[in-house]
């Protein structure tokens, strides 16, 4: 019986090519997509759960109640790790965290590392495996440094490093160190990553920090104790806090900050490291979101989705030219069961060979879908066996849901109903229609996500942030030289070519360059009685020239004057936040001086991502701290010449270093990669959805067709014309595509608008983008309905009403 | 007795009237007979023979057969009563079209769950019998409408039923094989097997033993 059933099945499906052809080429994409975004959002939601004591360990960070609402911060004091501990009980460990690059050399070689500076505790708190060493403490002591395998490799090639010597320049200084450990190469899916791990005591600022509890430039981690929960500890920490931060407090509470519910103006507040990699705190608190990554596992379940209600319609428009099978099949004895197992095995042959190419596809997609989406997913995520049990099951369920219920309306129709060919129409029609609205909704509300998307995108890119950011290239000053120095050689390099407008540096970057690092730096001082917040950065001379910034008052760092280091210049927020009507007469409390007097104000620019609206900014002519980028701004024409020029430029200055250059518009289009990527990730989904869709509503045009041909002849015959034959046929399914439009409309408004609320410069959304993806959907449904409607339209009405 | 028909209505209501499709039939059918049933179109015919075959179901009455009461069986034991014991031949002949001559001859027996072998021998005996062993491996839309309607009695047959009902088994054959199909089935009710066929011919009629003549639903 079963290869009775299987045989049948093929010479069924073989009958029916087109319709098995679309059927398998619908589900293998739906399969093989939906494979690709399962395994990019698991690869997600996976990050940091390898750590064995994964429960107990969490991210400290302080919630400040200020005047303008709360403020979340991540970064803490040299002292508060220690204090923390010995003071507030539930700690097992403790370990701060400051990552930086690191420039190491050994021998001859010199290279730039991603360097985390920790206690002693991080490898016993983490699991990061030590390979090869002293596996229970590496960090024993205070000169002993840890490495991954990769950097082993890099470093020393084949030989056993452990025990060997490097020199890591530290504040200026070639310091030292013992490599005492080999880190196993951490997974893929961990938000702690490092290449070289060094004792927290050695980093650049600690000497100056030890005490100070006023200068917050690193986290802090901690493993709780057994069973203290982590809201406990959060309570019992409050004493600590208020002992602590008594100053702040009271600072906050004079500036006209409100307490929070528990009467403090400073929380602590512990985040689990499971969340670490979700966790924003742009809004002024903690805010953990999975959302993006559940939106791409949502998508993958939608493309499924119309993928299935696809096989289900056209099962069903498929039914009626089986209807003479099916009676035939009951008065030779087939019982429900049987006729059910029949239809059904038909579809578990689709389901199957769908399964095997959607594997196929993604395999060989594979490569391409981690370029264009930027992950490092693999299928390894895939291959655990609680996943391959719950992806199994998935499928079967699919399988035998979306199989079995086209399976089960056939198995059940009356047998001299069938006979005659005649389809009960009732009821089942009410199915049909409302998987086809909701196929068209979740068409719509992609095509209206992919729009709001790109519209956004398309204006960060081209908004205009206040800079040049076209003709200027910044790079990295990470090379062994003292940064003054290497700029002034720069200049020299560079001076008499023509293409070159400009040099300058900061200490700061514009948007994320090709090393990829972005950082903060805010510096917070009492003015007039109030506490005002400001972000620093220091400049080099011709800062404000070179990056086209316009002085709206006063004047600019000048290289002639002597006291240009004791002065400051400011950005219009600044000048506001000030509160002086006339700025240039105030003077700021910098250090331990008297006073910086303000030269000058600059417009606002966006010096920090497009999502933040623009802060506070003040330009210090510090030659005390070093400046980490250069600025070039060249001509505009020859720029790829111009490029080379400077990176040959820096070579001859930093030999062993590399040329990190990159023009300033590709580092603000890195800021919002994110954006891209989820964009082109949404797009792709809507065309596959809006392909995936045409194909289900073919065939819907083939079941309303079939379903009506009687129809049709008698209408033509009674003198229809063709296009109003058309209109009739077209008419009742573009109602759903109005239901569905009316459905998924407020639901992409909601959505979008939500989402915009997280960029501080957004497009406004209008009626006339929702508007425009209802009426592609339309557009695109109609032509795909047309070709068969017409075709039946302008049939000989002979053929349809000829009987038997 | 083979079966038996008391005081049958089958009606459909429409526009808030009951429209009667078969009224008070009374019918007594013996093993061996051969019945025709006659009558204009919309007569209730081919739903007469359809309430024999227990494809459709009546309103009112009793129905017996082979002493089971059809009228108090469940679905299921009324379909393995006439996977049993009923065989069935349409105008239209109703063969799969997907499958060829010997997989439509299997088929019945593969509803009844008959074991492989047993199944061969009887499509291959039934192949012989019909002498169209040649044709076996072809599928229905190469044959000519005779041979099909031919394989459609063999099909009938191979569950060796006690009744074939036969709803104008040759309305679509031309004349020769019309006499021919007629010629199968007169010898078949002498081997014992009943007949009750629906038809408009008096020829054809004139092969059974009995005819019954339906008008409006009624016996007359």
């Amino acid at each position: 019986m079963l290869k009775n059933y299987f045989k049948i099945a093929w010479r069924n499906l073989w009958k029916n090519r087109l319709f098995t052809t679309i059927n398998i080429v619908g589900l293998s994409v739906a399969f093989g997509v939906a494979i690709l975004l399962s395994m990019d959002s698991l690869h997600e939601l996976s990050y940091d759960k390898f750590h064995a004591n994964g429960d107990s360990l969490y991210k400290t960070f302080i919630t400040w109640q200020t005047p303008k609402g709360t403020e979340v911060g991540t970064s803490q004091p040299t002292p508060f790790a220690n204090a923390l501990q010995s003071e507030v009980p539930g700690i097992e460990k403790i370990t701060r965290y400051l990552e930086t690059d690191a420039l190491v050399s050994y021998n001859e070689k010199e290279i730039n590392l991603d360097a985390v500076w920790v206690d002693a505790d991080f490898f016993s708190m983490f699991t990061f495996p030590i390979a090869q060493g002293d596996k229970k403490n590496p960090l024993k002591d205070l000169s002993s440094i840890v490495v991954t395998e990769t950097t082993a490799n890099k470093l020393f090639g084949e030989k056993n490093p452990i025990g060997k010597t490097v020199t890591i320049l530290v504040n200026g200084k070639q310091e030292p160190f013992t490599i005492s450990g080999i880190a196993a190469d951490s997974p893929k899916e961990n938000s702690l990553e490092f290449e070289i791990a060094l004792r927290f005591e050695k980093n650049a600022e600690y000497e100056e920090t030890k005490e100070r509890w006023g200068a917050q430039y690193h986290e802090v981690y901690v493993q709780l104790q057994n069973g203290v929960l982590a809201t406990d500890f959060e309570k019992s920490s409050r004493a600590f806090t208020n002992l602590h931060y008594k100053e702040a407090s009271e600072r906050l509470k004079r500036d006209g900050a409100l307490p929070n519910v528990s009467g403090n103006f400073l929380q602590l507040g512990l985040l689990s490291i499971t969340d670490v990699n979700f966790t924003s705190f742009t809004k002024g608190y903690a805010e953990i979101s999975r959302g993006a990554t559940y939106l791409v596992l949502g998508v993958a379940f939608l493309i499924l989705f119309i993928a299935c209600v696809n096989f289900i319609n056209m099962s069903i428009a498929r039914s009626s030219q089986r209807l003479r099978e099916i009676g035939m099949r009951k008065t030779l004895g087939a019982e429900k069961q049987q006729l059910f197992f029949q239809f059904w095995s038909e579809s578990l042959f689709v389901f199957l060979v769908s399964v095997g190419l959607g594997i196929l596809l993604s395999v060989v997609l594979l490569n391409d879908f981690q370029t264009l989406f930027r992950t490092s997913a693999s299928f390894e995520i895939l291959i655990s066996p609680k996943i391959i049990l719950i992806s199994t099951v998935l499928i079967l369920f699919i399988t035998l849901f979306v199989g079995g219920y086209p399976a089960l309306l056939l198995s059940r129709l009356g047998t001299i109903q069938s006979l005659k060919g005649k389809l009960e129409t009732s009821g089942k029609n009410r199915v049909r229609d409302a998987l086809i609205v909701v196929q068209f909704s979740i068409a719509i509300l992609l095509i209206s996500g992919t729009l709001v998307l790109w519209e956004q995108v398309e204006y960060m890119q081209n908004k205009d942030l206040g800079y040049d950011k076209e003709q200027v290239l910044s790079f990295p000053l990470d090379g062994k030289r003292n940064s003054y120095a290497a700029i002034r050689l720069l200049r020299n390099e560079l001076a008499g070519n023509p293409n070159i407008l400009g040099v300058t540096a900061s200490d700061n970057n514009l948007g994320r360059g090709k090393d990829g690092s972005q950082y903060t730096s805010v510096w917070g001082f009492e003015y007039k009685g109030k506490t005002v917040k400001t972000n620093s950065l220091v400049v080099d001379y011709d800062y404000i020239k070179t990056l086209g910034l316009e002085l709206v008052q006063g004047r600019s760092f000048d290289n002639n004057r002597e006291n240009d280091s004791q002065v400051v210049i400011i950005n219009e927020s600044m000048a506001r936040e000030l509160g002086e009507d006339n700025p240039l007469e105030a003077q700021l409390p910098v250090g331990d001086s008297l006073g910086s007097p303000i030269i000058g104000v600059v417009k606002d620019y966006n010096f920090q991502d497009i999502s933040k609206a623009i802060e506070p900014l003040t330009f210090f002519l510090d030659r005390e701290s070093s400046l980490n980028y250069a600025y070039v701004k060249v001509t505009p024409v020859n720029m790829s010449n111009s490029f080379d020029v400077i990176e040959a430029a820096y070579k001859k200055i930093e030999p062993n270093t590399a040329f990190l250059g990159s023009f300033l518009d590709e580092n603000v289009d890195r800021t919002f990669r994110r954006e891209k990527t989820m964009a082109t990730l949404i797009t792709s989904g809507s065309v596959i959805a809006i392909i995936l869709s045409c194909i289900g509503l073919f065939a819907m045009s083939l079941l309303i067709v079939a379903q009506r041909t009687k129809e049709i002849g008698i209408r033509k015959v009674i003198g229809a014309s063709v296009i109003s034959i058309t209109y009739i046929l077209t008419k009742d399914f573009l109602k759903l595509v109005v239901v569905a439009f009316l459905i998924a409309t407020p639901i992409a408004w909601w959505f979008a608008k939500d989402w915009l609320q997280n960029y501080a410069y957004h497009i406004d959304l209008s009626w006339s983008l929702f508007t425009l993806s209802g009426l592609l959907a339309v557009a695109i449904a109609v032509l795909t309905i047309s070709t068969k409607t017409i075709k039946a339209a302008i049939a000989n009405p002979l053929n349809s009403l000829r009987d038997e | 007795m083979l079966l038996q028909l008391n005081n049958i209505f089958k009606w459909v209501n429409s526009g808030g009237q009951r429209i009667f499709l078969l009224k008070d039939i009374n019918l007594q059918v013996e093993e061996g007979e051969f019945i025709s049933i006659m009558g204009p179109s919309g007569s209730g015919k081919s739903t007469l023979l359809n309430v024999i075959g227990m494809l459709d179901g009546f309103d009112e009455g009793e129905y017996n057969f082979l002493d089971e009461s059809v009228h108090n069986l469940k679905e299921k034991l009324r379909s393995n009563l006439y996977k049993e014991y009923i065989g069935f031949v349409f105008q239209s002949y109703h063969l799969l079209d997907e499958l060829t001559v010997q997989e439509n001859l299997e088929m019945p027996l593969l509803y009844k769950k008959v074991k492989g072998a047993e199944r061969k021998a009887m499509v291959a005996d039934m192949l012989d019998r019909f002498n169209i062993v040649g044709k076996k491996d072809l599928f229905p839309a190469q044959l000519s409408g005779g041979q099909q309607q031919l394989v459609g009695v063999a099909r009938a047959l191979i569950a060796n039923p006690k009744l074939i009902l036969a709803d104008e088994p040759t309305g679509n054959l031309n004349s020769q094989q019309s006499e021919e199909i007629m010629e199968l089935f007169k010898q078949l009710n002498t081997e014992g097997v009943t007949i009750i066929q629906v038809t408009h011919s008096e020829k054809n009629a004139a092969y059974g033993s009995r005819i019954v003549n339906l008008l409006d639903g009624r016996m007359i």
